[in-house]
């Protein structure tokens, strides 16, 4: 059975470059595994010719594996599977669909994003501007989306998230135990106490001190710091944004879009087809 | 809720194709940690605090992930909603049942709603593409169905429309409110409720605090109080999650916008050929064709109130999932019965559709021979006169009405001279009243409730016969179905007759098992190693003494459905996994060509910019990509079987 045993060989004694100047190694699985139905022994001569058609009739072929064809789709799968598929493009087109890592050469330097960027392909051209372009952030913006949010539903932390303007600590009272009971803890608030909360706050600066207990100070000290944090986080963005900051590839060719638009300059190429 | 690595990883593959990496990356963690408040979920993920908030929002937005404050320490936590993502998957198939059932504009605020996650109905009266009825088909679909559809949504319509004809389609008013309430009364959507945001646990856990801390409760003592705490949490629970909007739509115990075909068969020129069709017995195409456009506006002029306008409506899959199995049952009563009585059994289970609300009452799958019996409402043949087409032709599956003899056999087989009595009969046919169809309508229910599907089962309240349906045995029956399948492609006939002995048998030793199956040694013993090998049966040892010689001992073979069905579920969750990963692969082998035809200027416009083998390299890899996804669904209707229905 072996093929060590009609050369007298030793072991391994194909690997030896010596041994068959110029052969190609035997890299074909050894024919006792699996054991069924492998009659032939291989013989040393090992072009590769030979090696092919001893593949093709070793046991892998004879134990007749039966590799399962999938139906065809019926027109009610094929339909179902377009639905899926229009589905699915509108998630992807929609506000929320959001890639992890989309290394720019505008990351910020010593940013895991700037150390893998492509500097091959991830250069910005003038053709990539039709290049489909993944945000990185699900967009939660009520005015662009189709999406309408309900702050009733949301867990209060994330309330200035949809609602920028919305000012956590006016919110303090409404984690009183009084509401407990009701199954609408996480209710929204009349407009009114919403607009009265912060000036009475900012009035009557020491008055969170003698009322309050000592866990909710801890509270809302947590609350402001997470709340310090956003808003450099915010700001930091919005100064490089209105400074214009440094030279921004990424917006190199966006940047220009309107430029073309109006002056008609980048219609050039587009109205030579037309005119062709 | 704890899932094995499989289920975990396809709902992750799932989020992933349909929203993207960081929705992934976020649901991974929630559900390798389970429950997190925003701190650990940030350190966790690694994710920065604009992302996992905007990824939460967006989130919470699309039912996938749970949060809850916690009123002890204000905490809010956060929690994975494996089955939202797992839905992502039968979106595709609900749509497809929606077209079927209520048209082509339902099916699209069914996708519109999906889109959103959930929306209120002020909402989606803004939303441009609910605005017409004709979608501006910028979606390249392939299929010509839907075209044949529009066009046929059209014809239905022109009566509402005074001119009715193509110019204005586009800014036909679209009936939202209308079909809304269709939708929402037949199940398919329902209110969003504040306890929907919160995992089933917390909702118990809260209704429990509620509960006990009731004055009445406290004052109670030891068991009673108990007693009392529990029934208090579940009335509560009730009333808290109740978002079943169909109730309170129902008129006269139907749902609205149903329409019945033969309504504007006997006028419509259009429905001609369809009918034939029906008559000639076409099989399942005829069905479909039946089924199609079942919905339009202007169904006896039922009223225009709009919906309540601050109503926030999601998907209920639960009760799709109904639907589904309804279908489910259609195909197989396909399977053994003639065209006529298929659709008879159809109407019956669309009946008992708008009755039931889930496929089960638990939520964990029941084990074999502990399903207990769920029967479903019964329905009364005189009802389904109404639903059914009375152009349908109801007796040619028969025997002659004279030969009554043949009559008491009913298996439904037609004898010979009836070719030649065929005419005599479409004769009688028209003549026939009422009564007469009740009883052939009795008659097609008595066929299918014959062995061996028991698709029916007949019950006498008020002196009448009714009809109804044992949920949980026929769905015992697809499982078992389902698995004796499988079993007959992997290990051959043999192997399923021996499966079958041993369900009917119960433990058996390898010479019993011989003498029952009539099987040769060498057969038996090679099918079933091979199977033991698999899975599928298993070996359990007797020893007659304590020294455990195997001389000494008995082995008895045995075959356990229950772990069979778990370890084929896993499977199946890894096939469809597979299958996803590999869409992702063949994607990337394309990467280059499919992001040129994902360019801004190229989508859409692509005979116009592609050259002939790139169209058809598109084409092929549409082909493909369908054919995985199909495989998909397949693997998701096996998943359906075990594990939902």
């Amino acid at each position: 059975m072996s093929r060590f045993a009609k050369g007298k060989r030793q072991p391994g004694a194909e690997f030896t470059w010596d041994a068959d100047p110029g052969g190609e190694p035997d890299t074909a699985p050894t024919p006792l595994y699996p054991t069924l139905g492998f009659s032939s022994p291989l013989s040393p001569a090992l072009d590769l010719e030979f090696l092919s058609t001893m593949i093709q009739r070793s046991s892998y072929s004879t134990q007749a594996y039966v590799v399962p064809w999938a139906r065809k789709l019926t027109p009610k799968d094929q339909n179902a599977v377009d639905h899926y598929r229009h589905l699915r493009e509108q998630f992807q087109e929609g506000p929320f669909y959001s890639v992890l890592d989309s290394s720019s050469s505008s990351a910020k330097k010593g940013s895991a994003a700037r150390a893998n960027f492509d500097s091959f392909t991830g250069m910005p051209t003038f053709s990539g501007r039709y290049q489909k372009k993944r945000r990185t952030l699900p967009r939660i913006d009520t005015n662009a989306n189709q999406h309408e949010f309900s702050l009733k539903f949301f867990p209060r932390e994330l309330w200035q998230t949809i609602q920028p303007s919305y000012r956590p600590d006016a919110a303090i009272d409404g984690w009183e135990p009084g509401m407990a009971t009701s199954g609408v803890k996480r209710g929204f608030e009349d407009e009114e106490d919403e607009g009265d909360e912060p000036n009475k706050k900012r009035a009557t600066g020491g008055d969170d001190e003698e009322g309050g207990d000592d866990a909710d100070d801890g509270e809302l000290l947590d609350e402001e710091e997470g709340q310090e944090e956003w808003e450099e986080d915010d700001n930091y963005e919005d100064d490089e944004d209105e400074l214009g900051g440094d030279y921004n590839a990424e917006q190199y060719f966006d940047g220009g879009d309107d430029e073309f638009g109006d002056d008609g300059f980048g219609d050039g190429g587009g109205g030579g087809e037309d005119e062709l | 809720m704890l899932m094995s690595q499989y289920a975990v990883e396809l709902c992750t593959l799932l989020i992933e194709d349909n929203f993207g990496e960081l929705f992934a990356r976020i649901f991974t963690v929630l559900q390798r940690y389970e429950r997190l408040p925003f701190a650990k979920l940030k350190f966790h993920s690694r994710l920065t605090d604009r992302q996992l908030r905007h990824g939460l929002t967006a989130m919470i937005q699309h039912h996938l992930v749970f949060h809850f404050t916690s009123l002890e320490d204000n905490n809010t936590y956060y929690e994975s909603n494996p089955n939202a993502a797992y839905y992502l998957v039968r979106s595709g198939k609900i749509l497809n049942l929606v077209e079927d059932r209520l048209g082509e504009y339902a099916a699209r605020i069914m996708e519109t709603v999906m889109f959103l996650g959930h929306a209120s109905v002020t909402h989606l009266e803004t939303l441009p593409q609910l605005r017409s009825l004709n979608l501006p088909t910028t979606n390249g679909t392939t299929d010509p169905n839907e075209e044949t559809q529009d066009n046929e949504m059209e014809v239905e319509d022109g009566p509402v429309q005074t001119n009715g004809d193509h110019a204005p389609e586009e800014f036909k008013p679209a009936p939202l409110h209308a079909t809304l309430k269709a939708l929402a009364s037949h199940g398919y959507l329902m209110r969003v409720r504040d306890a929907s945001f919160q995992s089933p646990a917390d909702n118990f856990l809260e209704a429990q605090r509620v509960a006990s801390s009731r004055p009445g409760n406290k004052a109670l003592k030891g068991k009673r109080q108990q007693e009392a705490i529990e029934g208090d949490t579940q009335s509560l629970l009730q009333e808290r999650l109740h978002a079943d909007l169909s109730e309170t739509l129902m008129v006269n115990g139907l749902p609205r916008g149903i329409k019945r075909k033969w309504a504007n068969a006997a006028s419509g020129s259009t429905n001609e050929p369809r009918l034939a069709n029906g008559v000639n017995g076409n099989g399942t195409h005829a069905g479909e064709d039946d089924e199609e456009n079942d919905w339009s506006e202007d169904e006896d002029g039922f009223d225009n109130v709009p919906m309540e306008a601050g109503m926030v409506v999601r998907v209920n899959y639960e009760k799709l999932d109904v639907a589904l199995r309804n279908d489910r049952f259609v195909s197989l009563a396909e399977q053994q019965a003639p065209p006529a009585t298929t659709r008879v059994y159809e109407s019956l289970l669309r009946r008992i559709e708008y009755n039931t609300t889930k496929c089960r009452d638990k939520t964990d799958i029941p084990r074999e021979g502990e399903e207990g019996s769920l029967y479903s409402q019964p329905i009364p043949a005189d009802n389904l006169l109404r639903d059914i087409d009375p152009h349908m032709d109801l007796s040619g599956a028969f025997a002659p009405l004279d030969s009554s003899s043949q009559l008491v056999n009913g298996r439904g087989k037609r004898p010979l001279e009836n070719g030649i009595n065929g005419d005599h009969d479409d004769a009688n046919e028209d003549e026939e009243n009422g009564t007469n169809r009740a009883w052939e309508i009795n008659q097609h229910l008595n066929l299918l409730s014959q062995a061996p599907y028991n698709l029916t089962v007949c019950v006498e309240l008020y002196g009448s016969a009714q009809w109804q349906i044992n949920f949980r045995g026929l769905a015992r029956k697809l499982r078992h179905l389902e698995l004796e399948r499988m079993i007959e492609s992997r290990y051959g006939d043999v192997a399923l007759r021996v499966i079958r002995v041993l369900h009917a048998k119960g433990k058996l030793d390898e010479k019993r098992l011989q003498e029952i199956s009539f099987l040769p040694w060498k057969d038996l013993r090679q099918t079933l190693s091979s199977m033991q090998a698999g899975g599928y049966v298993d070996l359990q040892e007797v020893p007659k003494d304590a020294q455990r010689q195997p001389s000494k001992t008995i082995f008895l073979w045995y075959y356990d459905p229950d772990r069979v069905v778990g370890s084929v579920l896993e499977d199946t969750y890894k096939a469809m996994s597979r299958t996803i990963q590999r869409i992702k692969v063949e994607r990337n082998r394309l990467k280059d060509f499919l992001e040129k035809t994902e360019r801004s200027d190229v989508k859409g416009h692509e005979e116009e910019y592609l050259t002939d083998e790139e169209l058809e390299l598109l084409q092929r890899w549409k082909d493909k990509e369908a054919l995985l996804l199909g495989e998909v669904a397949r693997l998701d209707d096996m998943v359906a079987v075990f594990r939902d229905y």
